[in-house]
């Protein structure tokens, strides 16, 4: 799940983020993973389920407790693509050294 | 829906610390159920219960109620008081996890709050002290919140033992002002700071010339301070990191940290913290995800009147965070994407109107 949301989903959906946080019953880290047809359906089966005087506890979350956390784990792994020169090079116009910097900014 | 009642109600331990907040500023008593029911070792954290005792310090007449076993509880807010308040922490969570709800009351106190926390002063679960002094701080005076906001690390205190000790400043204001935030700009310099304590002080040099040699091909405004505390000051564990943060030129701030890990160089510490600080500035917006919660809650407050505000992609905090704003406040955002240059990731916009929270309980001067 968290490679699912550290994979950027730059995928072309356009998400309606008023209506995903407002008018939706998906927990936070389902929007932000976006697979919003799959949760769905598991709503609905556990929905179907209440009528029964039984219920099977879900054990998604239940091997390791989530914190309330500020800061998310640094991954190690993950940031090993900055050592990439192109990726590096990528995010330098957010300087004011980068390249559609205003003249007389420049390198 | 839960407006008509007046008691907030919400289920499960996490976002504890964020619901606890909007009660106590909205003066609506909440009740937080199924605290762990299924754990091991079910109800409140050590910590959890510090942190209620130490929300009881700083109002008057703050009534919490804990169930037996410990996994419901009923607190109903005082007034936010203020004044002199120290507080232990405990050492399974920093002084960060601390601090971050209290900054958001302390604006709305009776008198200006000076409050001295002890415990572990950086670690890799919330902000560390420094990044509360250099990053958060300033945050509070994009809102109107800056005569005698002060944060002082009189001593550091290092993961597992602590000892630290923090002094914390802050102001009373009567309303926050409406924030209007939506260039990012870009980032003119950095700065940041690079601690140790109880180890070699050249560890400190190792990390700036780490992190220097990943910043420095970006713009060479960069200012890394080392911070070496010694003797009594250092805290009762051995330990160093670096915070650091990126400033754009309207202001905008993000910030990363790396703390030390065992059998880790300082130089790769280093490394990871310049590393998280480039994918926070990639993420773009004003306010980088740490932040993103307390912008909100204080656009919120403020007065009545559109507050905007640039923002990366929201963390899930933040998404619960606007869902219990809306069940403590019914306030909602609107959240429209905006096309930025292809480096960032997608941005949105944040649009509220303030409900125009007045501090009703300042003194009259």
């Amino acid at each position: 799940a968290q490679q699912a949301f550290s994979d950027r989903p730059r995928a072309g959906k356009r998400k309606d983020w008023t209506k995903l946080i407002y008018m939706s019953s998906l927990s936070p880290a389902e929007i932000l993973r976006g697979n919003v047809a799959q949760s769905g359906k598991s709503q609905s089966t556990q929905f179907a389920g209440d009528e029964d005087f039984f219920t099977v506890v879900s054990r998604d979350s239940a091997d390791k407790e989530e914190l309330d956390v500020t800061k998310d784990a640094l991954k190690a792994d993950e940031l090993e693509e900055w050592g990439d020169e192109d990726l590096l090079d990528s995010i330098r116009n957010l300087f004011i050294t980068g390249s559609s910097a205003p003249a007389g900014e420049g390198v | 829906m839960a407006q008509s009642t007046a008691v907030l109600h919400f289920s499960g331990h996490q976002w504890l610390r964020n619901r606890l907040v909007l009660s106590i500023i909205s003066g609506k008593p909440v009740k937080v159920d199924k605290i762990r029911p299924d754990d091991k070792n079910p109800g409140l954290r050590d910590y959890e219960v510090s942190l209620l005792r130490l929300l009881e310090r700083i109002t008057n007449g703050t009534i919490i109620e804990i169930s037996v076993t410990g996994t419901a509880i009923l607190l109903k807010p005082g007034v936010i008081a203020g004044g002199p308040v120290l507080h232990d922490c405990p050492t399974s969570r920093s002084i960060g996890y601390f601090l971050e709800p209290v900054i958001m009351l302390a604006p709305f106190s009776k008198k200006p709050l000076q409050l001295t926390l002890r415990g572990i002063t950086s670690d890799d679960q919330d902000l560390s002290v420094d990044l509360i002094r250099t990053v958060t701080l300033p945050h509070l005076q994009l809102f109107g919140v800056s005569d005698g906001l002060e944060l002082r690390i009189k001593k550091r205190g290092s993961p597992p033992l602590g000892g630290g000790e923090v002094q914390f400043l802050c102001p009373v204001v009567k309303q926050v002002k409406t924030l209007n935030f939506v260039e990012r700009g870009k980032v003119k310099r950095i700065r940041g700071i690079s601690h140790a304590v109880r180890v070699n002080p050249q560890f400190s040099n190792r990390m700036i010339e780490a992190s220097r040699s990943v910043l420095n091909r970006y713009i060479p405004d960069i200012y890394l301070y080392s911070d070496v505390y010694k003797g009594e000051d250092s805290g009762k564990s051995p330990g160093y990191g670096l915070s650091i943060l990126a400033e754009s030129t309207t202001g905008a701030m993000h910030c990363a940290e790396a703390l030390s890990q065992p059998g880790v160089a300082p130089e790769d510490t280093a490394l990871l913290a310049s590393r998280a600080l480039l994918a926070e500035v990639r993420r773009g917006g004003c306010i980088d995800r740490q932040h993103q919660v307390f912008v909100l809650l204080m656009m919120v407050l403020g007065s009545e009147d559109v507050g905007r505000c640039l923002m990366g992609e929201p963390t899930p905090r933040t998404i619960q965070f606007l869902r219990d704003v809306q069940t403590c406040f019914g306030t909602t955002f609107k959240v429209t994407p905006v096309e930025s240059d292809d480096a960032s990731g997608p941005e949105l916009i944040f649009a509220c109107l303030g409900i125009g929270y007045v501090n009703a309980n300042r003194s009259l001067a």
